[in-house]
């Protein structure tokens, strides 16, 4: 009986040894071993060596996928690349900046319904009140006032194929589009639902039609125009410095979208 | 005896999760002094390519190159000879200082918040940051490990830089061999900054 109480007492206060204070994130280390208590994999090349095998996604289209990448980049140094730098220097920073501000308020509507989707209730409170203070206190969205409040200051941006993640949907096949690049399956449907809850684009389906609502269609390029330099700046982060651009626009995209599943 | 054992115990609770802990600041502290520097010579530095000339000495006391270059090229790795290895590491390091220096503008300085340092495994230390550069704000975590607590990867927006040249550079490897790498190595860092 007393050998049976001293080994249970060992083993808690084992356990409680083992268990890393405050500075260390509990969730990671439950997750990952140590690395000495780790076999290492075929791929590894030393203990700590845990990036595994490279594709991160089914390339299925890689042919196609390519030629489209390729076209892709054509187009965004012959067309799109000088527009951007056009709107650039035409328009002041803060004008931008407050455009920018104007049209992610407005996309309130994509940031709290796919919260709710997730079962994020508390997240889309908050999202809600980010939406009033920027409307209210930053005249229709002109002002990011949020910036200055601290329990709304850095809500992650949630999206419909984020939902579609955090629902077990996998990525699918990798898909590059014409002209908007990088995506998956899931993400074009995930796109599709962004689109149809962004409400700068209402007017272009309730009345694309309709000559008498002709200024319902402005908003949609302009919000096109307005996203592009940013585009064209993580494009260049993810393909300037890279052995293989297509690759690295891949992986670039895949780890970034499975990151933002995660927040 | 049973006393004895239990002491031992008792203190080695006390003092291991210390350990943890001072992994953690000893790898933070190594990495706050490099941004810092880093940030001054690249505030007093006039263009990009200035940038990328001026932090190398200190990138290169802070990062392991090595162990960087060994991982983005993954398992073919181990079927380089050593000038191979030697010279694809001279290389990737070109590409990293310039991927790393691309990222700062001359005269705009990014607001670093240090977040609450990890150790997933012994003798590695994540340290997340918020980085708030030209109104956007990122989140950047450095993998660094020991020995010396050098950074070996940097992580921007959950996208590995690590991770990302490994899936080029293991294709090319396995479309051709360790010359097919060095030499696409090459071609990248030929290219106009």
């Amino acid at each position: 009986m007393k050998k049976i109480l001293t080994l249970a007492l060992a083993t808690v206060l084992l356990a409680s040894c083992a268990t890393p204070k405050a500075s260390v994130n509990a969730d990671l280390a439950a997750k990952k071993p140590k690395a000495g208590d780790r076999p290492m994999t075929v791929e590894a090349t030393d203990a700590l060596d845990d990036y595994g095998s490279t594709a991160k996604v089914s390339d299925p289209l890689e042919k196609l996928n390519r030629a489209t990448f390729w076209l892709n980049d054509g187009l965004y140094t012959v067309i799109f690349r000088p527009i951007s730098k056009g709107y650039e220097k035409i328009l002041p920073k803060l004008f931008r900046k407050s455009v920018d501000n104007v049209f992610e308020n407005a996309k309130y509507p994509v940031r709290v319904v796919n919260c709710v989707l997730q079962g994020k209730g508390q997240r889309a409170g908050l999202e809600t009140k980010k939406f009033f203070v920027n409307t209210v206190a930053g005249f229709g969205g002109i002002l990011r006032v949020s910036d200055k409040v601290p329990d709304i200051a850095d809500l992650p941006a949630e999206d419909s194929g984020q939902t579609l993640a955090k629902w077990g949907v996998g990525h699918g096949p990798y898909i590059v589009l014409p002209l908007l690049g990088p995506s998956s399956a899931r993400e074009v449907v995930g796109l599709a639902g962004d689109y149809a809850l962004n409400p700068p684009n209402y007017g272009l389906y309730f009345h694309g039609g309709n000559a008498n609502h002709d200024w319902m269609l402005v908003p949609p390029p302009v919000n096109t125009l307005r996203s592009m330099p940013d585009q064209l700046e993580k494009y260049d982060a993810a393909t300037k410095e890279a052995v293989d651009p297509y690759i690295s626009a891949r992986e670039a995209y895949v780890q970034q979208r499975d990151e933002a599943a995660k927040k | 005896m049973i006393s004895r054992f239990f002491f031992i115990l008792s203190m080695a609770c006390l003092v291991l999760p210390g350990i943890t802990s001072a992994a953690t600041a000893e790898a933070q502290a190594k990495l706050q002094g490099a941004v810092n520097q880093v940030l001054a010579v690249a505030n007093s530095s006039g263009s990009k390519a200035a940038i990328a000339t001026n932090v190398r000495p200190l990138l290169q006391r802070s990062i392991s190159f090595e162990t960087m270059t060994r991982r983005a090229v993954g398992p073919g790795w181990n079927t380089f000879n050593a000038a191979q290895k030697s010279k694809a590491t001279q290389l990737f390091t070109t590409l990293v200082i310039r991927t790393y220096s691309n990222k700062f503008t001359p005269g705009q300085t990014p607001q670093i918040q240090y977040r609450t340092a990890t150790e997933p495994a012994t003798g590695r230390v994540d340290v997340p940051t918020t980085v708030v550069y030209k109104g956007s704000r990122y989140t950047v975590t450095y993998r660094m490990e020991q020995p010396g607590w050098l950074i070996t990867d940097v992580v921007i927006e959950g996208v590995s830089m690590i991770a990302n040249y490994r899936s080029q550079l293991d294709a090319t490897y396995k479309k051709g061999s360790a010359d097919a790498v060095i030499k696409s190595l090459e071609q990248s860092v030929s290219k106009q900054p």
